[in-house]
């Protein structure tokens, strides 16, 4: 399986309680996700609380973006820097509106998943009526889904999380990108996945991602064959928006200038009547460049604009005392923990690991990454919003000594390396820990506290920051290098099922040899047969169950060691009606944003 | 300014009676003559007391922190922010605020020093011995040596040092490189400071070696039966003491900005050892709601490199021989 994304980058999120729900008005009160409602947004608007319909029509939207955009391609966008423009540009076959995260609701579908008995076969009908932007036009059918989530195996597309939700698919393990017998299109409005694994609920939980967005295979295929793909400088569109493109349906240099801009524009073929968003704006455009210090003051004291990155630390300062009514507080945005090598090392001793999450002042960590207004100190491994999270001991967490002092005890910590086998309470086995960091703020005052927290149980470290890619990348992500403790990784689920929080990054096998998601390196047999036993797990709430237990293994076993919940702030200027999504870390939503 | 021929002759020579001098006129010594002029620019002087200031905190540092009543450089006390995880201001315990980590800036900036220093004495010296020996030889022996030695100086010219720089504490970061020989830190910007600088010497002091070795003192020594080896650091080295002095005075404060650009760029110093690049890079983000944290040690660096710019302008103008 390859890699899922790490918390540097984005976010969708949960999973589907699919029994549900057409298209229309958002007037029910969805289900928002386990322990969502516990967590303190400090007041401020929050994806919890917005009005969904009270936008008014019109005008242009500008983005403040500081970074570039990763891949537009819907088979192969990963971030949610990407995810905000795909979200209005491609209708996936299920998608989340703003205010939850465990209801899907059926977008480019007509209905809910039908799940054979057997957990074995999903067939999904797809709704009529739905065309492609020009240049195509022509009304979308089964043919372009199947297409769209088979080009995902292709290696010039490279989707990040193909083999890892669609490899129960018959033929997916193998899958290059041609047809893939285990999806079958019986007739133009009707897709049928056949699983060679009790594993359904987690493929169509997984078809909120937006490789399920059709893609019309007699004009994509050109472009496909390039290596890599350049299918997004073509792309056309199935929502309410679509990236400007001329006569022939190149959007590069004309919607998309790379590190300049991309301007979204109504696309004429979207029928409201199919839809459930209302897509107020007329236009979007969203710059790119700049810093997010600047961007953040030019927001708060602008008008119709945005930052669509998170704002830095100062600016939710800034935004939190004089511009109250432009600030997002959002729940459920992940996770930051310290991995700790589980296989060599001093930390493969599980009392050293012990230890040192006794030892961790968590509560100062937390304030250095922003406060309680942005934080919360994390006890387990599933997050606010995932389901689990309650069962698994909800904000206070598993109820162990070495967990029960956010600040830190220094007694409590000196118990468990004598434990380990040093008697005067402080780690004098000799060895350097190698201990690499992110260079970026806050994760590099993450890693000085832990650093300090180390010399304080006497480890003597080597200490190195480096930029936040290479060190997943060529670092904490690749075993061989040995390194001892990453002091601050993060992640966030791709959909809000609790698999898509623990399996990837505490099974043992999801040990790669490189792009490693395990950052720790955890391999314990117990926890590893759980996982799989979960993983065919039915039901929401069963699979809260299990996965909660599981949880309490990692807990026990101190497989790594959890500092922060994120609560994600958003920011907006004084003449927008920002809507954010909490499903995708309260990153603002354009289909339902609008001006005031 | 000029201070006449006379004053320029030794003192109680031989065969000079019949200048009559009436013994009212004592000749002055090179030393003399050089702290004579130094000592009339303000500036110069008001720079040297800085630097032996910056050396005697530099050295002491861990007395003067004490003495000041402020914690230690490394000492995290995030009480010491807000409830936005942002920095205090500056306080009378406190006088340049804390960062992020609710570390004593001041503290940080007086151990930073030492980092300055190191690389900016160290790195210099290095590239002034480096670049005085091949220099040296490159002057002294026209012909293929000279051709040998000044074509080598051209390839280290023409590295990009910054990229190697970024180059290597990248590459090099965790693991280290040839081995782990090769690891991230004070040593290598040293040893970068010193293969960058040494050909600018080295050809300075070609130059040099190419005019004197032509001088009568040149020939005399060698009709004496004196070496090469002699010739050149008895008798031509100490010709050369003022311009290597002003120029290794000058590229003092270069090294210290390039250390600084390193650290900046996360490729130099490495945490939690404090550095005054590495403060300004950290306080960029949060530089509108703490002030403090980029401002005392951006002074601290500019005041330092200034104070070596003009400290090398005053010993240029009073050693050189155009001022007399």
């Amino acid at each position: 399986m390859t890699s899922i994304r790490i918390v540097a980058a984005i976010s969708l999120a949960s999973a589907l309680a699919l029994a549900l729900a057409g298209c229309g008005s958002s007037s029910s009160s969805p289900s928002v996700g386990s322990g969502t409602s516990v967590v303190s947004t400090g007041g401020f608007q929050s994806p919890l609380t917005q009005s969904l319909t009270a936008g008014k029509r019109g005008g242009t939207l500008v983005v403040l973006n500081e970074t570039e955009f990763e891949h537009l391609d819907p088979g192969i966008a990963y971030y949610n820097i990407d995810y905000e423009v795909v979200d209005v540009t491609q209708r996936a076959l299920y998608s989340y509106k703003p205010n939850t995260t465990t209801e899907a609701t059926p977008d480019m579908a007509s209905g809910p998943p039908e799940i054979a008995a057997d957990n074995r076969t999903i067939t999904i009908h797809i709704r009529e009526g739905i065309h492609f932007s020009p240049p195509v036009d022509r009304e979308v059918t089964s043919e372009d889904v199947a297409y769209a989530i088979e080009r995902g195996a292709n290696p010039d597309v490279a989707n990040a999380y193909f083999h890892s939700y669609f490899d129960s698919v018959e033929g997916g393990p193998k899958a290059e990108g041609g047809p893939i017998k285990g999806i079958q299109t019986p007739n133009k409005h009707t897709i049928v996945f056949h699983l060679t694994e009790p594993k359904a609920q987690i493929v169509a939980d997984a078809l909120v991602l937006p490789l399920s967005a059709a893609v019309p295979k007699e004009y994509a295929e050109k472009f496909d064959k390039n290596k890599p793909s350049n299918y997004a400088d073509y792309q056309v569109a199935t929502g309410p928006y679509m990236l400007k493109n001329n006569s022939e349906g190149k959007v590069l240099g004309v919607g998309y200038i790379p590190g300049k801009s991309a301007t979204l524009v109504r696309n004429p073929n979207w029928n409201p009547k199919t839809d459930f968003r209302p897509a107020y704006l007329n236009e979007i455009l969203i710059k790119i460049g700049g810093t997010t210090t600047v961007i953040g003051r030019q927001v708060l004291e602008g008008t119709d604009m945005v930052q669509n990155e998170a704002p830095n630390q100062a600016s939710v300062r800034l935004a939190a005392e004089k511009f109250k009514s432009q600030l997002e507080i959002s729940p459920g945005a992940g996770t930051h923990y310290i991995a700790v090598n589980n296989k060599v090392g001093p930390f493969s001793n599980i009392d050293l690991r012990k230890a040192l999450w006794a030892a961790l002042d968590r509560a100062a960590m937390d304030k250095a990454r922003g406060g309680e207004l942005v934080t919360n100190v994390m006890t387990h491994f599933l997050y606010p919003t995932i389901p689990g999270f309650e069962q698994a001991g909800g904000l206070a967490g598993p109820k162990v000594d070495y967990n029960e002092h956010p600040e830190g005890d220094m007694a409590i910590a000196e118990k468990y390396i004598r434990l380990a086998g040093y008697a005067k309470g402080k780690y004098s086995g000799g060895q350097t820990l190698e201990v690499v960091g992110s260079r970026s703020s806050p994760a590099e005052q993450d890693a000085e506290v832990v650093n300090q927290t180390l010399k304080n149980l006497g480890f003597t470290t080597k200490f190195t920051l480096v930029e936040p890619s290479t060190m997943y990348s060529k670092y904490c992500g690749v075993p061989k290098e040995e390194i001892d403790v990453c002091p601050s990784v993060g992640w966030i689920a791709d959909f809000a099922d609790p698999q898509t929080v623990l399996n990837i990054t505490f099974n043992g096998k999801f040990i790669n040899p490189v792009e490693s998601n395990n950052w720790g390196q955890v391999d314990d047999p117990t926890i590893n047969a759980a996982m799989t036993a979960a993983e065919s797990v039915t039901g929401t709430s069963a699979r809260a169950t299990a996965w909660a237990k599981i949880d309490d293994e990692l807990v026990a076993d101190a497989a790594a060691i959890p500092f922060d919940w994120d609560k994600q702030a958003n920011i907006e200027g004084s003449g927008v009606d920002g809507v954010g999504d909490l499903w995708d870390s309260g990153e603002w939503d354009y289909d339902y944003s609008s001006l005031k | 300014m000029s201070v006449g021929r006379l004053e320029a002759l030794p003192p109680g020579g031989e065969g000079l009676e019949f200048l009559d001098l009436g013994g009212e006129i004592a000749a002055r010594s090179p030393l003399q003559l050089f702290w004579m002029r130094f000592r009339q620019d303000r500036l110069a002087l008001a720079s040297f007391a800085f630097i032996v200031l910056l050396i005697v905190v530099a050295v002491a540092a861990p007395l003067v922190v004490e003495v000041l009543g402020l914690p230690g450089p490394n000492v995290q006390n995030l009480n010491l922010t807000d409830s936005f995880g942002s920095p205090l201001g500056p306080s009378l315990a406190h006088p340049f605020g804390v960062d992020q980590l609710g570390q004593d800036v001041m503290s940080r900036v007086i151990y930073g020093a030492r980092v300055s220093l190191e690389v900016a004495i160290i790195g210099t010296g290095m590239a002034s011995v480096i670049g005085v020996v091949i220099g040296m030889l490159a002057g002294f022996y026209p012909g293929w040596v000279d051709t040998l030695l000044s074509r080598t100086i051209d390839a280290f010219l023409s590295i990009p040092i910054l990229l190697l720089g970024l180059g290597i504490g990248a590459a090099c970061a965790v693991k280290g490189c040839v081995g782990g020989t090769i690891q991230p830190g004070l040593g290598v910007i040293i040893f970068l400071i010193a293969i960058a600088t040494w050909p600018y010497m080295a050809r300075l002091v070609r130059g040099l070696v190419l005019s004197l070795r032509e001088h009568e003192f040149v020939d005399a020594s060698r009709a004496l039966g004196a070496s090469d080896m002699r010739i050149m650091f008895r008798e031509i080295l100490p010709n050369l003491t003022a311009p290597i002095i002003v120029y290794a005075s000058l590229q003092i404060p270069f090294n210290i900005l390039f250390e600084a650009t390193l650290s900046y760029l996360g490729v130099g110093i490495r945490p939690p050892t404090a550095s005054w690049g590495q403060m300004i890079a950290s306080a960029t983000p949060i530089f509108n709601t703490a002030w403090w944290y980029m401002t005392f040690p951006g002074l601290a660096l500019l005041f330092t490199v200034l104070a070596f710019n003009l400290l090398g302008d005053g010993l240029r103008d009073a050693l050189s021989p155009r001022a007399a």
